[in-house]
């Protein structure tokens, strides 16, 4: 398997001189499915962002073996989707195709092509007949798959995801997971949530305090209690069986 | 969270709704036009003028009641000023009505006429807002001539109210569950002022996401968007009956003047 | 305040539109070169923010029972420079028209000019004079009170001209400028307050934002400082001109029929020249005859035969009403049968 993503020796500070991620290292397969775990306030959300090229700090990050830099950014983020925390900040024009047709009008294809990856990623996430509605009359389940196609009709080879799963409830988090698993896209998932994670990750990086504590295969990490606990996090129930 | 949204009927379906936005939107402006260019005391001629939104209303399957209830939540201004006029010009006049005979004054003529004015006008604009959806409408505008960094304005605000709105009532409910007297003018404001403060801050972060969302996905700038207006046989027939009613109600007005 | 449907005249919506489409296309073509997504976000949520805004009450002193709140021309002028904010309020009397139908569609022209137009451009250079660079407690609030004072002054001074030019209501024109100035000076003041309560907060909480610092110098563009000067002479001129005027809009009900005055001539002999002007215009080209047409017949013929025309006239105007009101219940009637069959079948 060839690397999708590879960070070194990233660092980055905000404008006030608050650190928030420090020296991270870390390096990501093409197909995998790899989670970033970790407490509130660990740098997860900073290092999806940094990959997305939105924090600007010291360091390498290569995408597909290209390193990001101010250049080609453009070219990365159509590589590289992502996919916001709150889907109220992502969803941000008036109807749901008008959003998902956002990306590929940006990347200057065709109407008749923009029109078929809209209805086909609206299909995906289960939306199909969703089309001419207007984000605030869609329930949190939805939204959050909108969110979802909204990347998915850029067609990108790499998806990264901030707490995907945050206020969903059971059923809409359940659907969430199978439409996960049917992607074959490296995907990156930030979550806080050990089930979730637990339920679609091959692999996890474990985030604390702005550093990568641990890495390793999902099963071995995750079922290391002591470590688990240590960073504020859990043992997820669906592991231990 | 439940808004009371004043569109939830422009997603329902029926001939007007299937109307070309353009059309629709240059005849709302027209016909108010005209309303407002009737003489100033014909009250039965304004009347007449109520049946066009009224037919395109009930066509739409629009409920008359609702129109009726926004209709009083946005009149007190206009009523307030209406009702000046019955003060300020008191010149008797006799109206001659079918049987009757009505002395009354020039004053309470023109008050009913502004106020039924309004109605019409109001009425109007329902009939446009509650048969299109805000997004055509937003193109429609768009390829009417209105710039382009304006459509997409509209656009972002139109998504974002309600939003905020949310925001707000969360911000106003933890006051409410605190504050349980009046604090005294300098404490309130100061309250109000972090209030309103904090919900600037949290438009500026948002705003930043959504910034960062944007340029995610490629955007450079320029916004491209797909046009979905078409016209079509119904536009044609709508056209048709919209001209004749004008016609119609330029020699009812001839008549009734 | 805003500007209704009803009290304009046609020719006063035309030129208003007109105005207020030319005003904001070009502030539009000259915006849409300095935008990017940053402030393109920014200025979409900035306006979601005016609506949300503005349910944050606040108990008044002394008038029990009232609130104030935010309006925010004033606060978006200075976060996002005049130009930006008043295509931000634009949009926001756009969408209070159309979705909360405030404000008529024909009106739009004039609410665009009076509160957002006049508003942002005004209220941006006086606070943006008066702050000058530094940004302590009592200078942000003189600052803010009298550029959000005199803002609001200028776009509500603005509504009772546009209304007696169109020459609808019969309210003299002094009573109807001094109740809109009166009114919007304590309107003006509690937006003025608590604009600055919100511009302490931000200084205080966020020290680092650069929106609401407000360090550009007041340039204004000889082009933009040249068309206020029109506005504000034009505008004041105008008012002067309805204040002089003793009866502004006596014009049209001299047309009406008065049967105590058989051979009343309709007088066109009005005081005021621009609103008779306005009013002929209007006369000219509105879709239905006024009433000059009927009272020119009516003058040529005898006593007797203006009764009998009186009473068909009352008859056709009995006819209108009862004849649209039938219209619409059998409308609504056929709508409500067909509507009920195919639940039937």
């Amino acid at each position: 398997m060839t690397t999708a993503i590879k960070i070194e020796n990233f660092s980055h500070k905000y404008p006030d001189g608050t650190d928030s991620l420090e020296n991270i290292n870390l390096e990501i397969k093409k197909g995998e499915k790899v989670g970033f775990i970790g407490p509130n306030g660990a740098g997860k959300s900073s290092l999806l962002l940094a990959l997305a090229g939105f924090l600007k700090g010291t360091g390498k990050i290569s995408i597909n073996g290209i390193e990001l830099n101010k250049g080609n950014i453009k070219n990365i983020r159509q590589i590289m989707g992502i996919v916001m925390q709150n889907p109220d900040d992502q969803l941000f024009m008036p109807t749901l195709f008008e959003d998902i047709a956002f990306g590929p009008m940006n990347m200057g294809l065709d109407i008749d092509e923009v029109k078929h990856r809209v209805q086909h990623a609206l299909e995906t996430v289960g939306l199909a007949k969703m089309g001419e509605k207007e984000p605030h009359h869609l329930s949190a389940g939805q939204k959050r798959a909108a969110a979802i196609a909204t990347i998915l009709s850029m067609s990108p080879e790499i998806i990264v995801m901030d707490e995907p799963e945050a206020n969903l409830d059971p059923g809409a988090r359940r659907n969430l997971v199978s439409l996960i698993e049917k992607m074959n896209q490296t995907i990156i998932i930030a979550t806080c949530n050990m089930d979730f994670a637990a339920s679609l990750c091959e692999k996890v990086f474990l985030l604390n305090n702005k550093k990568v504590i641990a890495s390793g295969p999902a099963r071995e990490i995750m079922a290391d209690e002591k470590l688990m606990l240590d960073n504020s996090l859990e043992v997820p129930r669906n592991i231990l069986v | 969270m439940h808004h009371a949204h004043i569109d939830k009927f422009a997603y329902q379906d029926s001939a007007i709704h299937r109307l070309d936005a353009r059309i629709k939107f240059i005849a709302a402006v027209a016909y108010s036009l005209v309303v407002i260019s009737l003489p100033k005391t014909s009250l039965s001629l304004v009347l007449c003028s109520l049946v066009g939104p009224f037919a395109v209303l009930v066509i739409a399957e629009i409920p008359l009641k609702f129109i009726l209830r926004q209709m009083i939540i946005v009149s007190p201004f206009i009523v307030m000023l209406a009702l000046t006029s019955i003060f300020y010009d008191r010149t008797e006049v006799v109206k001659p009505f079918g049987p009757f005979k009505i002395t009354t004054t020039v004053g309470v003529l023109r008050c009913i006429s502004i106020v039924l004015k309004f109605a019409v006008t109001i009425t109007t604009l329902m009939a446009l807002i509650c048969t299109t959806k805000f997004n055509l409408l937003l193109t429609a505008m768009n390829k009417l001539g209105m710039p382009r960094l304006l459509t997409i304005e509209l656009g972002l605000l139109y998504r974002y109210i309600f939003v905020l709105i949310d925001k707000a009532q969360h911000i106003l409910r933890a006051r409410a569950i605190r504050k349980l007297r009046n604090l005294g003018f300098k404490r309130e404001l100061k309250i109000s002022g972090a209030m309103a403060g904090s919900l600037f801050l949290s438009s500026l972060e948002t705003s930043s996401r959504v910034n960062m969302a944007m340029d995610a996905r490629g955007f450079d700038g320029q916004f491209r968007c797909i046009s979905q207006l078409k016209i079509g046989r119904g536009d044609y027939v709508f056209i048709t009956a919209f001209v004749s009613y004008l016609i119609g109600l330029y020699f009812i007005g001839t008549f009734l003047v | 305040m805003h500007m209704a449907n009803e009290l304009l005249s046609v020719p006063v919506a035309l030129t208003t539109s007109a105005v207020a489409a030319a005003g904001l296309g070009y502030i539009c073509r000259k915006a849409t070169k300095i935008v990017n997504s940053e402030n393109l976000a920014l200025m979409g949520l900035l306006g979601a923010f005016v609506f949300a805004g503005q349910m944050i009450n606040f108990q008044l002193p002394l008038m029990p029972g009232t609130s104030g709140h935010l309006v925010g021309a004033v606060l978006l002028a200075i976060a996002l420079g005049p130009h930006l904010a008043t295509i931000v309020l634009s949009s926001v009397v756009i969408i209070q028209c159309l979705i909360f139908q405030d404000g008529g569609l024909l009106a739009l022209g004039c609410n665009i000019i009076n509160m957002a137009l006049v508003p942002c451009f005004l209220g941006y250079y006086i606070y943006s004079l008066i702050i000058g660079k530094n940004l302590q407690a009592g200078r942000i609030y003189a600052a803010s009170i009298i550029a959000a004072i005199l803002a609001m002054l200028a776009g509500a001074a603005m509504v009772p001209v546009e209304a007696f030019l169109s020459g609808v209501l019969v309210v003299p024109f002094k009573t109807f400028f001094i109740t809109m100035m009166g009114v919007h000076l304590l309107v003006g003041i509690v937006e003025g307050v608590i604009t600055a309560a919100v511009l302490i907060y931000l200084t205080q909480s966020r020290p680092d934002l650069t929106v609401i610092s407000c360090n550009c110098k007041p340039r204004i563009s000889k082009s933009v400082f040249y068309s206020l000067t029109i506005i504000i002479v034009v505008a004041t001129a105008a008012g002067l001109s309805l204040m002089a005027s003793e009866n502004p809009d006596g014009l049209e009900w001299s047309y009406l029929e008065r049967p105590d005055q058989p051979e009343f001539a309709p007088m066109i002999a009005n005081e005021n020249k621009v609103i008779s002007a306005v009013d002929e215009f209007q006369a000219r080209y509105t879709l239905a005859p006024d009433y000059s047409k009927r009272q020119a017949s009516i003058g040529t013929i005898a006593g007797e035969d203006i009764e009998v025309s009186q009473a068909s006239a009352g008859w056709t105007s009995f006819a209108g009403v009862a004849g649209s009101a039938l219209t619409m219940f059998l409308i609504w009637l056929i709508a409500a049968l067909l509507r009920r069959k195919p639940q039937a079948v």
